[in-house]
């Protein structure tokens, strides 16, 4: 045995080790550095857009003047719209396949399902909207039949997030709530949701930027080219952001006259899923504090 | 005389799925006595002390067979309503497990469920509850703080106390002291002493000094079957049974 070989070894050791952590540093930048880039970009191009009156006016002029009010309130109510759909349901189908449901065959077929349906390509949503919502039930293409559509979509990102968070709840809380002789139901509704719900926030953000930012399922069932008006019921037809930058950006007649109203647009819309991201974050971190164990 | 025997086992068999825990156990528990159950881990304790408030009832796959009688009612009976159950038999866990609330909430948690709302009924109710447990004192200016910030020892008491509340006939503790230090265990042993003056208590510990100290009746149990229930006295000083004495004088474990 020589002195230099565990020495050499060492080294060696080290250096692979910080290699290892130089790539791993450097896929963290580089993802961080991209979305900056993006949002850099987008800002560049689409501040000079933006004016109270941008953001308070309908388009006018064959759509190269004016501003996107339509389109914001159009994707305000979608998405609210859908987080009101999908987020109890998503919760009543978390609860039913963690605390209910024998876990067996059957559950695991569910969950296939669930996780299949998260890949099913949007337009496939939007199709589906159209047959059933707009067609079949005679919503027509209206704000009630886009959410629906976008909830459904974003539904299977809401069950998985709030089963994980639910599973998160120690057993032990149920047990000591059982225990006492409450029954189940009021131990998962008063002990187990309230312990989940920051978790299930969180998972559902990632939904709430998808609702807000999807063209495919909006297209047939709910956006509108063009509309002055307000709607004035959940049965009118809407603009939304996503669905206006389509519109802008390919089947304008003036597409490189209204390039800074296309980018203006983009960056109302990043802006809205952002500002919806930081409440549901803000109101997580609330509950959080409150709930420690 | 006869004694007051407030629940008996009868032939009871546990299955957790085709893995038979509990084999053939009669047993009967004498009201306000201690009782304990001692064996060797894996032994069955836990899960038969689970089977008297049908706590296993959450554990899929699971089978009894054979009756456990409370008051001379079968507790598995179909038209009998677990919660009910429950509400009447407490259960102290072997981990502290409060739940993230206040203080006061926790005792009051589950009697608002059942029906308590006014709330100088919860504030009394709170305040008999954390006497009986002995950490009224300590805690009766902070009951607003979570009880997450109260020691093991206090968060274990608080447990007693939030099952008193409910104000049940029978505690059963599983391990109650063995996440606890010595003094914490001390005076959880102090408080079942004096809280078997109103309540019945059956306790699962693997601490033979703490079976001899607070317990009148004593059960061993050895894989999945009583060997031997008695007296603690008798048991401890004069087993009948040699596996008894072997275990007792710790030579096997
Ligand atoms: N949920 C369960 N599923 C399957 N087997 C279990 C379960 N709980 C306990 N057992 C088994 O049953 C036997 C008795 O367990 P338990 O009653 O917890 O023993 P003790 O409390 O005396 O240590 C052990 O062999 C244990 O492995
Ligand atoms: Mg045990």
């Amino acid at each position: 045995m020589n002195a230099a070989a565990p020495s050499t070894s060492l080294k060696w050791r080290y250096f692979r080790q910080g290699l290892f952590f130089g790539v791993v540093r450097l896929s963290a930048f580089l993802i961080t550095a991209t979305l900056l880039l993006i949002l850099a970009y987008i800002f560049m191009n689409g501040f000079r857009a933006i004016s109270w009156d941008f953001l308070t006016l309908p388009p006018t002029d064959a759509m190269t003047r004016g501003g996107i009010m339509p389109a914001i309130v159009g994707t305000l109510y979608l998405t609210v719209g859908a987080i009101a759909v999908a987020l109890p349901l998503g919760v009543a189908s978390a609860i039913y396949l963690t605390e209910y449901a024998r876990q067996g065959l059957a559950i695991r077929i569910l969950r296939i399902g669930v996780n299949c349906l998260a890949g099913v390509p949007s337009v496939v949503f939007g199709l589906f909207g159209l047959g059933l919502f707009v067609v079949f039930l005679k919503f027509g293409s209206s704000i009630l039949a886009g959410a629906l559509t976008l909830g459904i979509l974003i539904l299977p990102t809401i069950i998985g997030a709030s089963e994980e968070a639910l599973k998160a709840v120690p057993q032990t809380f149920r047990e000591a709530s059982l225990a006492l002789g409450v029954s189940k139901w009021r131990t998962i509704s008063r002990i187990v949701l309230p312990n989940a719900l920051p978790g299930i926030l969180t998972g559902s953000i990632l939904g709430i930027g998808r609702a807000a930012g999807e063209t495919a399922p909006i297209m047939f069932t709910a956006a509108t080219f063009f509309t002055a008006a307000l709607p004035r019921s959940v049965f009118d037809e809407v603009m939304a952001l996503p669905y206006h930058i389509y519109v802008l950006a390919t089947a304008g007649t003036q597409i490189d006259e209204t390039r800074p109203l296309q980018y203006g647009t983009v960056l109302v819309l990043v802006a809205l899923v952002l500002g919806i991201d930081l409440v549901a974050i803000l109101i997580r971190s609330v509950m959080r504090k409150k709930k420690r164990w | 005389m006869e004694k007051d025997m407030i629940v008996r086992a009868e032939n009871v068999d546990f299955y957790y799925g085709s893995f038979q825990a509990l084999t053939d156990v009669t047993m009967a528990f004498e009201k306000n006595r201690v009782t304990a159950l001692i064996g060797p881990s894996g032994c069955g304790k836990s899960t038969l002390l689970r089977l008297l408030n049908r706590m296993n009832d959450l554990i899929d796959g699971a089978r009894v067979e054979g009756e456990i009688l409370f008051e001379g009612r079968n507790i598995y009976a179909p038209e009998v309503d677990p919660v009910e159950i429950r509400r009447r038999i407490g259960m102290v866990f072997q981990k502290p497990n409060p739940f993230p609330k206040s203080i006061f909430n926790n005792i009051t948690f589950a009697p608002r469920l059942s029906g308590v709302h006014r709330k100088s009924d919860l504030e009394a109710l709170v305040e008999e509850s954390l006497r009986q447990a002995v950490l009224w004192d300590e805690v009766k200016d902070i009951l607003d703080r979570s009880a997450m910030t109260l020691s093991g020892g206090q968060q274990q008491r608080l447990c007693i106390a939030r099952a008193l509340a409910m104000k049940p006939d029978i505690i059963l503790m599983d391990e109650p002291t063995s996440a606890l230090d010595p003094i914490s265990t001390a005076r959880i042993e102090e408080l079942i002493d004096k809280l078997k003056q109103r309540y019945t208590i059956i306790i699962v510990t693997h601490n033979m000094q703490q079976a001899a100290r607070v317990s009148e009746y004593t059960g061993f149990f050895y894989i999945g079957k009583l060997i031997e229930f008695g007296p603690t006295e008798k048991i401890f000083t004069n087993p009948s049974v040699k596996q008894t004495e072997d275990y007792i004088t710790g030579r096997f474990g």
